[in-house]
């Protein structure tokens, strides 16, 4: 496994220099584009000469490529206490893994990454660099943090500094948010991909116990509560969960791509499977 | 019901209050619990449901019992004793036994032997029967023979009358001293309950002398207190009678039994004496007093102080068996309990 993570742009890259995505840019080298008038393109060096002969009006026609360009990739974490949680998976390491495969296969093509981790305020902000020591800056600052953010509020203020050129963004949370602030953070990023990567965890689905008692407590300091598990409860657990996940999917889908569920174990290739099949 | 339990709450006493200093230890389940805490990243993804927040609130109460009932326990909680009127039907019945000497021997005035039984032992017998048969009688039993014993108050435990009774055919002692143990029969029936009906019942085999300096008193004695005087006198085969006046000079040396009779006639108050000659007319005599004194009578009765720490203990036992039926209960999601990070990680840093 090379652990690459592959992903392709919704739409035209509009990076800032060369690349490897594709772009409308218009460059001297890459894919055949289009065939129009010298007037338009006035570049010699790309006369086509079989189009120019063929052309019963004698006008001469010139090749246009299309330019590869790079991107910028940005990883908006969530860092809420919640993504403290442990149950099958770490939340945090998944989360710390995530960006790290990011990091390095953004800066292996050239892309830049950045990373903007926010509690109830912006508490971590790389800014997006091409340097190949990206992945070890990232690694080194995450593994510096605890997330123990009281909400994610934060998330809307950086998403407002997102601005500019489009960029793959991924919003990387376990989004138990209020679901207007999803929808206003999804709204802010309109004019990029937005990838929600939504965390998870097997212990909280299909690995809840269908009996006994238990006392949870709530991470972003909401108290305690003691539940007294059987399986009729657990059903209905179950069906609101889904219920949750679902409304949140079509939240997502509304503003592009659906939301990628990483529950328990990070798998790059099945990450890069999501990333091409819904980049379409 | 309101009033039950006010007047329940204003009995209850502990034995050593400064316990209950640490009766705020009490509020810790509502703070702490014993059950694991697990994280969730939201309590808003839990379904509202109505029997977690029974089961949490029974365990929490019972975290507030267990530790609220253990202080009170070690305060010494109790009932403190206390007075109770009560009416019933009956009387008030002091009873009176003579002691001396001659009540051992039989109704022949012979010490008794195989089946006979003694005067003792057959008033014993009867009188005990006489107790048994009304629920609300109160009986003091006294006894004298040459100096008057208090053996019993007034009171309405009949086990502990019946066991006074039983106590009278041991053998008794030297002579008859009628004057002190009226006395003492008389205050048995104390100041309280004036218009319950009083008996004074005697019972003896003879007479002796009331001295004239002492008939005063237990005439002023018995105008207060105005019981029905009954004489249940066990006449001795061949001794004189009630009536019969002596031969010789009719002196209270010479027929005692007579002029104590004459007494009790002139005190002023219902007097009737049975004279009986054998065990059956004692036990007609018996039922005559029965038959008659039968009227609504209000008494008080001390309750004693009543224990709760049993109790206090046993509650705080249920709470904790509540307690660890919730802590077996418990169980844990799914969850890694290594804190490490993945392996993984590493590997795609060296990548990296």
């Amino acid at each position: 496994m090379t652990g690459d993570i592959l992903y392709r742009l919704r739409g035209p890259a509009a990076g800032p220099g060369p690349g490897a995505h594709r772009s409308r840019e218009i460059g001297g080298i890459g894919v055949f584009r289009d065939q129009v008038p010298f007037w338009r393109h006035p570049d010699a060096r790309r006369i086509d000469l079989r189009a120019t002969l063929r052309d019963p009006f004698e006008g001469t026609v010139v090749r246009r490529f299309e330019e590869r360009r790079a991107l910028e990739v940005w990883a908006l974490v969530d860092l809420s206490a919640s993504m403290r949680f442990r149950g099958t998976g770490v939340t945090w390491d998944l989360v710390t893994e995530l960006c790290i495969a990011l990091a390095r296969s953004a800066t292996r093509i050239g892309d830049a990454f950045g990373l903007i981790g926010c509690g109830a305020g912006p508490d971590l902000m790389l800014p997006a660099s091409r340097r190949r020591g990206t992945a070890d800056v990232v690694a080194d600052r995450l593994a510096a943090i605890r997330p123990r953010g009281t909400s994610a509020d934060g998330l809307l203020t950086a998403a407002s500094s997102l601005a500019g050129r489009r960029k793959l963004v991924m919003v990387v949370s376990d989004f138990r948010l209020p679901e207007a602030l999803i929808g206003a953070l999804f709204a802010r990023l309109q004019g990029h991909d937005v990838v929600p990567v939504a965390i998870e965890d097997g212990a909280l689905d299909e690995g809840l116990p269908a009996f006994g008692l238990i006392e949870l407590e709530d991470l972003e300091g909401g108290g305690r509560r003691r539940v007294m598990m059987r399986p009729s409860l657990r059903t209905r657990w179950l069906a609101r969960e889904a219920e949750r996940r679902e409304s949140f999917r079509r939240l997502a889908l509304r503003h592009g791509r659906p939301p990628y569920r990483l529950a328990d174990r990070f798998d790059g290739d099945d990450f890069s499977r999501h990333l091409l099949w819904t980049a379409a | 019901m309101t009033d039950s339990l006010t007047a329940l709450v204003s009995r209850f006493g502990v034995t050593a209050p400064a316990w209950l200093w640490l009766l705020p230890l009490a509020l810790l389940p509502l703070a702490a619990s014993a059950q694991r805490r697990i994280p969730v990243p939201s309590l808003a993804m839990v379904p509202a449901d109505g029997l977690s927040r029974l089961v949490d609130a029974v365990l929490t109460l019972a975290g507030v019992a267990a530790i609220g009932f253990l202080v009170l326990a070690l305060a010494g909680p109790h009932l403190v004793g206390e007075n109770l009127v009560r009416t019933g039907e009956g009387a008030q019945i002091s009873l009176l036994i003579d002691r001396s000497g001659s009540m051992n021997e039989t109704f022949a005035g012979r010490q008794p032997s195989g089946p006979e039984e003694s005067k003792a032992a057959a008033s014993r017998r009867i009188l005990e029967g006489f107790v048994g048969r009304r629920a609300h009688d109160l009986v003091a039993v006294s006894a004298f023979s040459t100096s008057p014993m208090a053996v019993l108050p007034m009171t309405d435990r009949h086990d502990a009358v019946r066991a006074a009774i039983r106590a009278i055919d041991r053998p008794g002692l030297e002579a008859t001293n009628v004057a002190r143990g009226l006395g003492l029969a008389l205050a048995q029936f104390g100041p309280g309950a004036p218009q319950a009906a009083r008996v004074l019942l005697l019972v003896s085999d003879g007479a002796a002398v009331i001295d004239r300096r002492v008939q005063p008193l237990l005439r002023e004695e018995f105008a207060k207190t105005h019981p029905t005087l009954y004489w249940l006198f066990l006449r001795t085969a061949g001794s004189p009678g009630l009536g019969d006046r002596p031969g010789g000079e009719d002196t209270p040396q010479a027929a005692p039994e007579r002029h104590l009779d004459l007494f009790f006639k002139s005190l002023g108050v219902p007097y009737r004496a049975f004279e009986a000659e054998s065990a059956q007319a004692v036990e007609e005599a018996i039922r005559e007093i029965d038959r008659q004194e039968r009227k609504p009578i209000s008494y008080t009765e001390r309750r004693p102080q009543r224990d709760l720490t049993g109790f206090a203990y046993g509650l705080a036992a249920l709470a904790m068996g509540l307690l660890i039926a919730g802590k077996l209960a418990e169980t844990d999601l799914a969850t890694r309990t290594s804190a490490s990070r993945p392996a993984a990680s590493r590997e795609t840093r060296r990548a990296a």
